[in-house]
């Protein structure tokens, strides 16, 4: 879609179309605004019932203030509207034909009937036209049961087909597309809702689907067979109201009434999306999102909905001990406790843990606590941070927040990639920059983010320049009514990461504004702000230097610490739920529970604690993390002093009261550490792991382990290839 | 005086399942016991169970004595109720074999209740 | 597509709030004055023939020079600077007074729609977009104006676009047309060399560019919105309205997107007033119109002629008459393939004007008239039509997509005769279901001859529908 300024600058003359998409996208934001002129209402009457609504709502958003739902297909309220299915058509008095309700704004005193003869009789013709050409497939579609066209065939259509031609000529038939592992399509099925599109090019910012041809011949596709690559594509299956776009790893796995649905929480980023877990017999089958204005709207991203396969593969089952030939072996609970045990006890309290990347809250604690039973102070992130920067949790939070984001008017990235390192932060920076005349800088590789943007150049020095005040971004930054900066996690792992921070962080303070913080971490793992809000020290090096003679690796998956690195009787532990990198070099493996598994406490980047759910049972004898930790605790004779998730919560609330308050936000201060650090920052290139989509897929020890992610690598792949040899060709 | 009074008031209060004092509530015991005494020599063959009927006679008196302590009219007396309710089952054969083995089947583990045992054996 | 271009505007609220009120005003033009820019009753009760003296379009059949040097001779571009000098109000009071009804089909009142756009400015600039993608399957009549007289076009273009404040004027015509568009990029370069238009047009002191978009092919490009869309470079589909072109037009601004032929007869009426235009017609139906007519007669012709002419008179007078003398008709489709059919005993005496069509259950559309004898296979005419509506459908929204689609398969079969009669009154509703219920008008165009056919026409397709059965009996 084309950047909205020249639709915007008509202001009260726009168009609707555009008023509402920008109504959808910034509720919030007008809340947290002070109304500064309440625009006098107008009076409508939907169904006899009077309404006063704002000038410039839709029929249909009137209706639905008094909770009258008009039935809709193409109309979605974070899309553009588009008006094409016609389903909303409803009567209004005084006018001639049917009015499109998504479309047309009300006016003064209009009498709208949504149930009148004229309007049941619309609806039941578009019904039927829809319903003329679509293949009627429902029991061996895969949308069957959560089919929009199913239910509403069933509330507004005719009872009996007249389609006579069936006898002749039949129905159209439209060739499937190959748009990726991730989405199946069955285009006979489409009714050119175009919901698909819009959000390609609207929120993933990817013109790769568009229409081709003409009337009955219109088809959705991507005009050349390619592949619909994006960290977003997934959606385009919630928003299909019909069949024609199918989750592909699912197809055919279940109907909707045979699952079991569980709220949670999304752990394979720092976004905290809230997600279903949609499971039967024990078994994820499929991840959906859950709405949540504040943190991912209604979207998901692809990692997170499609890497579930990756929650039945590569698991431990058993607790393993390396016996003296070097082989893990699985042994029952009991030996394994007693191996660790007896190893802690050895160990006389040079004991060290490190926290990785999935790592929930309550394991933590009781890590840290059973450490500290045991005489060791050592625990730490296994993603590092700057040293000393911990005590102040406004330095490692997105301060400005996620839904804040897209009230930002400049923003500039150091040294991340919000695109693939969160991309429902991305969406937020690209509805800012559609609606809001964003301007975005990046200091970092040249990275394409969806959305056009200045790249500063990758230099570590630019920081410092701009910073300063010399640099012409400065100015942006500086002239805007919302600045933000948002620094990249694995960027202040650097040596001179203390250095861009603390730049950083002083001049965010400049840029301060009241009720709007600047200062911004992205974060990448889900367990990092809760680590570092219960006291980790950030770093697997810290634990490393302590040198200890137990080590224990709690989700620790990112590979970060070697054998070579460790003394050479030091013994590992490794607590977690896929055999990856942290178990092979364990001495001991005591299975856990991943986090469809179990209830726990992840904080998101912007420093929100939300909890996830058990949707199943841990596979074979793997236990929730916690529970291991407490076992263990009792097995060395310092047992920790809770039995259930409610004591443990409660010593919880004792460590970091505001973790316990699940979904809430606790604005943190200004960002800055104690005391003194350089300020020099060295040169050098900043450099961003994630540049491309295929970096994107595999970052952690779940999706390391799915089939779908590894398809999705060599699909991207094979595009380029393909891209490359096409271009080879044209030379 | 007052303390009777009360007494008197609370045991009026309780409506009685059947017997109105000790005597008859031991007496409807008593028959309860020489019915099923007498019917274990036909349960044993009907079933065609793997006991004698001398067992099944020691697992009559088990049974029984159980409750040995029982002093409340009103429990004793639900507790003949639901024995004459066994009786006509096992006897009218609405029962199954397994039904009346299971009078000699061990008492279940206690489920766990540290949480050590809970967690090795991995219930919650 | 230029026959249903504006059909659907009447209907839209803000308009129809301001359309009674001028035929309000009308109505009581007895008692009290009329306001500036009521056309003067009309007092004739006979219309046409146009006398030559009156006709505006003098080289429609290209017999003389179309550049410069002879629109000059024709009187093209005389005094057009006073005119434009005049000002706004006095060129939309002028065509007010003129009665002047779009030519493209729908008939809006031009000066009143030329109104909308002196709105107060917010700094956007206005456009005018001349609507030159003539694809409706009959009409041929801008494209003789743009390859005959296109100067008339070009003058028009700065007459109207002062007007209604436009910096400039986009002609849209149809991809086929490459004469046409030649013709009238010569137009435009030679009135540019002239000074008439261009930075300081005609030496007004007003500056207006005209420039020539040629389409790539499709009808669609032919409504209104859906040509702004394929001038800005996007699919032609059309847009959803409000918000209407004259708020948010081509590329954002306001626009107005007018026929031709209706731009090009601006500069006459401003000439010889908007009086003398007005005497021509009933009253609400003035001026002379290009009439097209095609199909069975003997002399097929663009013509220009007064409105409210006899459509007998017309096809006798201009066109030699229908083959096989006047009882051999069969029917007619008045206004472009968009319209209802009518038989011949409603064509007897029906006349030729919006009014007149629209009493006869069809209309006037863009005066294109297709005229059947009694050799004609009407159903199967018919089902060609509707087959280039399907084709011509952009696909955009459900009716017409898949209605249209259904429409023409039921139409194959009533061909043959293969249906069962109760069909006819499924097709009928299913062109109901249809029309009114899409965004642009070409699902009402498209429901229209169907609709004709049926009406006038059942026993015909019922007949077909008994022989077939009898033949696959047998």
């Amino acid at each position: 879609m084309i950047r909205a300024p020249l639709v915007k600058a008509l202001g009260a003359l726009g168009s609707p179309t555009h008023q509402m998409a920008s109504r959808a996208v910034r509720t919030s934001a007008m809340v947290a605004q002070t109304p500064a002129k309440a625009p006098e209402k107008i009076e409508v009457f939907v169904d006899d019932i009077p309404v006063q609504v704002v000038p410039g709502t839709t029929v249909l958003q009137a209706a639905a203030q008094i909770g009258v739902e008009i039935p809709r297909f193409c109309y979605h309220e974070r899309l553009a509207v588009a008006g094409n299915c016609r389903m909303c058509l409803v009567e209004v008095e005084k006018s001639p034909k049917p009015v499109a309700a998504c479309a047309m704004p009300v006016m003064k005193g209009w009498r709208i009937k949504t149930n009148s003869d004229l309007t049941r009789k619309a609806r039941e013709g578009v019904m039927e036209f829809l319903l003329m050409n679509h293949p009627l497939d429902c029991p061996i579609c895969d949308q069957g049961g959560e089919c929009d066209l199913q239910d509403q065939a069933m509330a507004f259509g005719s009872d009996r087909s007249r389609f006579t031609d069936i006898n002749y000529t039949g129905k159209r038939a439209v060739e499937d597309k190959d748009i990726g592992p991730l989405v199946k399509t069955i285009m006979t099925r489409c009714i050119h809702c175009t919901r698909c599109v819009r959000f390609a090019s609207e929120i993933a910012g990817v013109d790769d689907l568009g229409t081709t041809g003409r009337g009955n011949d219109m088809q959705i596709g991507t005009y050349v067979e390619k592949l619909f690559l994006t960290e977003l594509s997934g959606n385009v299956i919630d928003l299909c109201p019909v069949g024609a776009l199918t989750n592909k790893p699912y197809s055919f796995v279940a109907r909707p009434w045979e699952i079991r649905k569980v709220s949670s929480i999304d752990v394979l980023d720092a976004v905290g999306s809230n997600i279903v877990v949609s499971t039967r017999t024990n078994e994820v089958l499929r991840i959906l999102p859950r709405e949540n204005e504040d943190v991912n709207e209604e979207w998901l991203a692809d990692k997170s909905r499609f890497a579930c396969d990756g929650l039945k593969r590569q698991r431990l089952v058993a607790p393993m001990v390396r016996m003296p030939n070097g082989e893990l072996q699985a042994v029952e609970w009991e030996g394994a406790l007693i191996a660790v045990a007896k190893a802690i006890k050895a160990a006389g309290g040079q004991i060290a843990g490190i926290s990785g990347q999935l790592a929930d809250l309550e394991a933590q604690v009781a890590l840290k606590d059973l450490l500290n039973r045991l005489g060791s102070e050592v625990v730490a992130t296994e993603q590092g941070f700057i040293a000393g920067g911990t005590d102040n949790r406004a330095n490692y939070l997105l301060n400005s927040t996620i839904a804040g984001l897209e009230e930002a008017d400049a923003v500039l990235l150091v040294g991340t990639n919000p695109r693939y390192e969160a991309p429902l932060v991305n969406t937020r920076l690209r509805k800012a920059y559609v609606h809001n005349e964003l301007q975005i800088a990046s200091i970092g590789p040249k990275i394409d983010l969806s959305y056009d943007h200045e790249n500063l150049g990758a230099d570590a020095a630019l920081v410092k320049d701009v910073c300063s005040g010399a640099h012409a971004f400065s100015k942006v930054l500086e002239g805007a009514k919302k600045p933000a900066i948002i620094i990249g996690a694995d960027l202040l792992e650097r040596a001179d990461g203390a250095a861009i921070h603390a730049t950083v962080a002083e001049y965010c303070k400049k840029l301060k504004k009241p009720n709007w913080n600047p200062f911004n971490v992205l974060q990448t793992n889900a367990a990092q702000v809760g680590a570092l809000d219960v006291g980790y020290k950030a770093g697997a090096q810290t634990a490393v230097k302590a040198q200890p003679k137990v080590l224990f690796l709690l989700n620790a998956d990112a590979g970060k610490v070697t054998r070579e690195q460790l003394p050479k009787d030091c013994f590992v532990v490794y607590i977690g739920s896929h055999g990856d990198n942290g178990a092979s070099i364990a001495d001991a493996v005591l299975p856990g529970a991943a986090y469809t598994e179990k209830q726990g406490i992840y904080v998101n980047t912007e420093g929100r604690p939300q909890q996830t759910l058990p949707g199943v049972s841990p596979p074979g004898m793997a236990r929730e993390d916690w529970k291991i930790l407490r076992a263990l605790s009792e097995v060395v004779g310092k047992p920790l002093p809770y039995d259930n998730l409610d004591e443990l919560r409660n010593r919880l609330e004792d460590v970091a009261p505001h973790l316990t308050r699940l979904g809430q936000l606790e604005p943190a201060g200004d960002a800055g550490a104690a005391g003194t650090i350089s300020k020099s920052i060295g040169g050098g290139a900043i450099d961003i792991k994630l540049k491309e989509l295929r970096d994107y897929f595999m970052t952690d020890a779940i999706s390391r382990a799915s089939p779908t992610m590894a398809k999705c690598i060599s699909a991207v792949n094979k595009q380029q290839r393909e891209n490359e040899a096409k271009q080879s060709v044209a030379i | 005086m007052a303390g009777r009074e009360a007494v008197k008031r609370a045991v009026q209060q309780v409506r009685p399942i059947l017997s109105v004092d000790r005597e008859e509530a031991r007496k409807r015991a008593l028959n309860l016991y020489k019915a099923w005494y007498r019917q274990i020599p036909y349960i044993v063959m009907d079933y065609d169970i793997p006991m004698t009927v001398e067992q099944c006679r020691d697992k009559l008196r088990e049974e029984f004595v159980k409750h040995r302590n029982v002093t409340d009219i009103r429990v004793i007396d639900m507790l003949v109720i639901k024995g004459q309710m066994e009786l006509k089952e096992s006897v009218e054969i609405w029962k199954q074999k397994g039904h009346i083995m299971r009078y000699w089947k061990e008492s279940q583990d206690p489920k766990p209740t540290d949480f050590l045992s809970k967690f090795i054996q991995g219930v919650n | 597509m230029a026959a249903i271009v504006r059909f659907n505007l009447l209907t839209k609220p803000q308009i129809v709030a301001t359309l009674p009120a001028s035929l309000h005003v009308q109505r009581f033009q007895s008692t009290q004055a009329p306001p500036p820019g009521t056309p003067p009753p009309q007092t004739k009760t006979k219309f046409g023939p146009l006398a030559d003296e009156d006709r505006i379009f003098t080289n429609l059949y290209g017999r003389h020079d179309w550049r410069l040097k002879g629109a000059l001779k024709r009187g093209d571009w005389y005094k057009t600077k006073e005119i434009v000098l005049k000002g706004a109000d006095w060129i939309v009071n002028e065509i007010k007074t003129s009665g002047l009804r779009g030519r493209g089909g729908a008939g809006f009142p031009s000066g009143m729609k030329w109104s909308f756009m002196n709105k107060p400015g917010d700094g956007r600039p206005k456009y005018l977009v001349v609507n030159a993608d003539e694809g409706e399957p009959g009409t041929c009549k801008d494209r003789e104006i743009m390859r005959h007289d296109p100067h008339k076009l070009v003058e028009g273009c700065l007459i109207a676009g002062r007007a209604m404040g436009a910096q400039a004027a986009y002609i849209y015509i149809r991809g086929e047309f490459y004469n046409e568009a030649s013709n009238m990029q010569l137009a435009i370069a030679e009135a540019y060399q002239a000074g008439l238009i261009g930075k300081n047009a005609c030496g007004t002191g007003y500056d207006f560019d005209v420039f020539m978009h040629r389409g790539a092919g499709a009808y669609i490009c032919g409504e209104e919105t859906a040509l702004i869309e394929s001038l800005e470079g996007k699919q032609g589909k059309p847009r959803l309205k409000p918000p209407f072109p004259a708020d948010v037009g081509v590329f954002g601004c306001p626009t107005t997107v007018t026929n031709v032929e209706t731009v090009a007869v601006a500069p006459t009426i401003c000439r010889r007033g908007g009086v003398w235009f007005a005497s021509f017609g009933r009253t609400r139906n003035s001026g002379t119109k290009l009439f097209n007519i095609s199909g069975h007669v003997n002399r097929p012709c663009t013509v220009e002629e007064e409105m409210s002419i006899p459509l007998k008179e017309l096809i006798e007078r201009h066109c030699g008459g229908v083959t096989g003398g006047w009882d051999n008709l069969l029917g007619v489709i008045p206004g472009g393939s968009s319209t209802p059919i009518i038989p011949k005993n409603v064509c007897d005496d029906v006349i030729m004007d919006f009014d007149g069509l629209i009493a006869a259950q069809t209309s006037l559309g863009t005066a294109a008239i297709i005229v059947m004898d009694k050799s004609t296979d009407v159903i199967k005419a018919i089902a060609r039509l509707i087959s280039f509506y399907k084709h011509e459908s952009c696909g955009q929204c459900t009716p017409c997509r898949e209605g249209i689609g259904w429409m023409n398969k039921i139409m194959t079969r009533f061909v043959k005769g293969d249906a069962q009669p109760a069909e006819i009154d499924m097709l009928w509703e299913i062109s109901k279901q249809i029309e009114g219920h899409t965004i642009c008008a070409l699902g009402d165009g498209a429901a229209w001859p169907v609709q004709g056919l049926i009406r006038h026409f059942r026993p015909e397709i019922e007949k077909r529908m008994q022989l077939h059965a009898k033949r696959v009996s047998n």
